[in-house]
């Protein structure tokens, strides 16, 4: 019979219940995504041969721990979330003689069930999901995988034995937390009242030493010449304490100033919207800290993956050429067909034991140019300059390296430039050498690949120019970039997806109790827009404040990658947009069912 | 005597057509002046919260007219509606319905500030009313620290710090001990006699009754008979009432 009544319950609470639910499966689905993306054999195999150390899958395993963070401290508000639901029909089951043992099964099973059922139904959609980023994440690394799993056993059971051990400490601390509380509040707790204490001599200490703390891991972040991994501890202690302070007294504070100007809030029913906030804050300071936090991370991980972008124009813009040609064979022939040169410039040399002989001649028309970088970070730009023939053969000077680096055993051997008469006598191997700029680098990145790695085959002294060439580099930066760019990406998703679920959560649990303030303002006259504006503006400030505070994280958090990052704050527009769009989405989702459950006609 | 209130031929019927219909009002009329102290008596299921929520602008009567200062209420909109209440009305609730993030000055000033008074104006006009129930030395307390008597007091004060053309009390005493119970009733018919606030008070409880100069009895969605006051003392209506009730069928 009790389960018959916990049926009927969860059905009458089926939109509340469907909320939460879809928060669940979209938690499990990224995170059988990043395991199955960290953990896939296919995969690791071949991106062994281009990332040295699996480093996309460290990326990933980095992910990993991050995301099970934030799925705990999700999970945990989802589930008081659904605790607040059942409440009152377990308080009814115990007034109407259920054995509150029976009650804790029922609590218990209620829990493990929603859970499994949403980590199934999450693991489920989570093949599609894997299938269409690893597909994606393939295409951009130029990988060809013949066997990419998106059905992997092995994630499968790690995403199920993490989420069934959360849900089932979830489900212990429920049943807990309901076997300790008396019946009769369980049945009254909406009727509890508030308590607030003023302390306005320790929230005025709070307040600025919150601000100071805040200032001190903002300023240590930006300091030159210190070590990050020194840095990173003593900023997250202090800006995680400013946070906390700041919530618990700054913004308190504020608030109770505006109460105080009478101007101000006597007008309509703003007083009662700054009043709820201060008693929200009061009991919102944990969560508002952690998600401010969670926010800048999130923003942050999103940030520096999608500039790790940048890093890809740089290394195109770093290098002058865009391929060496030494080899007339039909296979090398073959691949230079397929790309749309823009320009060639080919030089005739002969090698002999000792040196490198080139035709003076040659160069006149035709003078080597390379890459001229100004400046650092933002400010770093990049010029082509032509290298002076004169100083190409001067051994010792950084134009005649800059020339070796791009011959073969042009570091070994000694460069000479000289006359066509003077070039026949010499005894040696007769070469040639053509240095060439395509139309389009992107397009032709394959092909051009392809060219260095066949030369690299044929001649051995090739090595080095093929290490040192544009397509060798940007295949290399390709590799992590693409790790980074989509780790970040969905990291930032997922834990954006997270943590504006649990404020949305946090928001709804205790929407049954304020139900009766929005009664009572009804009742003595406030209109119906009135009261849509006043949980609009409240709701608002609550998304807002963490919001604020995690953007400004992230601005100075960006400073800690300089070392990495040559432009951190590059085309910051783009992440910030993209998260200002699905934060304000989560908004807007919160006011909506909020509404419904606190401006619900009856 | 200027007539503040007019219920004319109000029923109610809840239930839409063609299913099963409940009448909760059949027709009910009478009227209140100003400076009158009336009380509407009835049982559970008498009709009584319905009306009152008639009266007080939060439904809609199915036929017949509700006016209020001359003005028929049952043709109003939401926000008409709504308007209305904020002004015109005066509510004391069983459970007081303080808004608790709010100090009891904030809620007392409530009302006017949904009217758009301006904020100058609005702290002399609760502490005018706040004296004369004696509850200033409370007002920048928050309701959780109040007693049930106090915080009647605080929501009478919110009550009629606008000046309300009538004061609609639901059980005011429902949920005051003896004591706050007896003093709340005080403190209302002193307001009605020296104040002249007219009130309107529904109730189950005779004692609470015998403070009105008027009692209508409900009972099936109608008003049936009335008992006045007239030149008794509260203790003889008192009796009067309680003979009355034991005498109705």
């Amino acid at each position: 019979m009790i389960w018959k009544l916990s049926l009927t319950g969860i059905k009458s609470r089926l939109k509340d219940y469907l909320v939460l639910f879809s928060g669940l499966v979209v938690a499990s689905m990224i995170f059988y995504m990043f395991l199955t993306l960290a953990i896939n054999p296919a995969f690791l195999k071949s991106n062994s041969g281009i990332l040295q150390d699996n480093l996309i899958t460290f990326i990933f395993g980095f992910g990993i721990a991050l995301l099970m963070i934030i799925t705990v401290v999700y999970l945990v508000y989802a589930n008081s979330f659904l605790l607040s639901m059942r409440k009152h029909d377990y308080g009814m089951f115990l007034t109407l003689g259920a054995k509150s043992s029976r009650i804790g099964l029922l609590i218990f099973c209620e829990t493990l069930i929603t859970g499994l059922m949403a980590t199934v139904l999450g693991i489920i959609l989570g093949f599609g999901l894997t299938a269409l980023v690893g597909h994606l994440l393939i295409s951009r690394l130029g990988l060809v995988i013949a066997h990419f799993q998106v059905i992997l056993p092995s994630a499968i059971l790690g995403t199920l034995a993490f989420f069934i051990v959360v849900f089932f400490l979830g489900a212990l601390r429920n049943v807990y937390k309901l076997t300790r509380t008396k019946v009769i509040d369980l049945l009254h707790e909406d009727q509890e009242p508030v308590k607030f204490k003023q302390r306005p001599v320790l929230h005025s200490i709070e307040a600025v030493l919150g601000l100071v703390l805040l200032a001190a891991g903002y300023w240590i972040m930006q300091r030159r010449g210190l070590d990050p991994f020194n840095v990173i501890p003593i900023a997250l202690v202090t800006i995680v304490a400013g946070s906390y302070f700041v919530f618990n007294s700054l913004f308190t504070a504020i608030i109770g100033y505006l109460i105080n100007h009478r101007k101000f809030s006597y007008c309509g029913i703003r007083m009662f919207t700054l009043g709820q906030l201060k008693f929200r804050l009061h009991d919102y300071t944990k969560i508002l800290t952690v998600i401010s936090l969670l926010f800048a991370l999130a923003l942050g991980a999103i940030t520096v993956g999608l500039n790790f972008n940048s890093e890809k124009e740089m290394t195109k813009s770093s290098i002058y050429y865009d391929a060496t040609i030494i080899s007339k064979s039909p296979a090398v022939q073959k691949e230079l067909a397929k790309v749309s040169i823009k320009s060639k410039q080919t030089y005739h040399y002969k090698e002999t034991k000792h040196g490198l002989y080139f035709k003076r001649a040659e160069f006149k028309n035709q003078p080597i140019k390379a890459i001229k970088t100004k400046g650092q970070g933002d400010s770093l730009t990049w010029s082509e300059k032509t290298l002076p023939t004169s100083q190409l053969d001067c051994a010792g000077t950084e134009t005649n390296n800059e020339f070796g680096n791009l011959l073969p055993n042009g570091i070994e051997k000694k460069i000479y430039l000289v006359s066509a008469s003077a070039l026949a006598k010499v005894k040696g191997q007769q070469k040639f050498i053509s240095l060439i700029r395509v139309n389009d680098f992107d397009k032709d990145f394959p092909a051009l690949l392809k060219l260095e790695q066949l030369q690299n085959k044929e001649t051995p002294a090739f090595h080095t120019v093929y290490t040192g060439s544009k397509p060798y580099s940007y295949q290399g930066i390709l590799g992590i970039i693409s790790g980074f760019e989509f780790m970040g990406f969905f990291l930032g998703l997922a834990f954006l997806t997270m943590l504006a679920s649990t404020l949305m959560f946090k928001v709804l649990s205790s929407a049954a109790n304020d139900k009766l303030r929005y009664q009572m303002l009804f009742k003595v006259g406030t209109r119906r827009q009135a009261l849509k504006r006043s949980v609009a503006e409240e709701i608002g400030m609550l998304f807002l404040m963490p919001g604020i505070l995690g953007i400004i994280d992230v601005l100075f958090g960006l400073q800690l990658f300089r070392t990495i990052l040559v432009r951190p704050y590059a085309g910051i527009w783009l992440p910030f947009t993209i998260f200002i769009v699905l934060y304000f989405f989560y908004y807007v989702l919160t006011v909506h069912l909020y509404e419904k459950i606190v401006l619900a006609k009856n | 005597m200027t007539e503040i209130l007019r219920v004319d031929q109000a029923t109610k019927t809840y239930g839409k057509r063609g299913e099963k219909q409940y009448q909760a009002l059949k027709g009910v009329n009478f009227g209140v002046d100003a400076g009158e102290f009336v009380a509407i008596m009835g049982a559970s299921g008498s009709g009584k919260t319905t009306l009152l929520n008639i009266l007080s602008t939060l439904d809609k009567p199915t036929t017949g007219h509700v006016f209020i200062n001359h003005e028929d209420i049952s043709t109003l909109n939401a926000n008409q509606m709504a308007d209305f209440r904020s002004k015109q009305i005066g509510f004391i609730f069983q459970d007081f319905n303080l808004l608790e993030n709010l100090t009891n000055r904030e809620n007392i000033a409530l009302p006017l500030t949904l009217q758009g008074v301006p904020a100058r104006k609005i702290d002399p006009l609760v502490d005018r009313i706040t004296e004369r129930l004696g509850i200033k030395e409370i007002l920048a307390k928050y309701p959780a620290e109040l007693s049930g008597g106090q915080k009647q007091r605080v929501a009478s004060a919110r009550a009629l710090v606008h000046e309300p053309a009538i004061l609609l009390a639901d059980e005011p005493t429902g949920a005051l001990d003896s004591t706050s119970a007896r003093e709340l009733l005080d403190t209302m018919a002193d307001l009605n006699q020296k104040d002249g606030v007219t009130t309107l008070m529904v109730t189950h409880d005779p004692f609470s009754a015998s403070f009105a100069n008027r009692i209508l009895f409900i009972k099936d969605g109608k008003i049936g008979e009335q008992l006045l006051k007239k030149d008794q003392s509260r203790q003889d209506f008192y009796h009067l009432l309680i003979e009355h009730l034991g005498t109705e069928e």
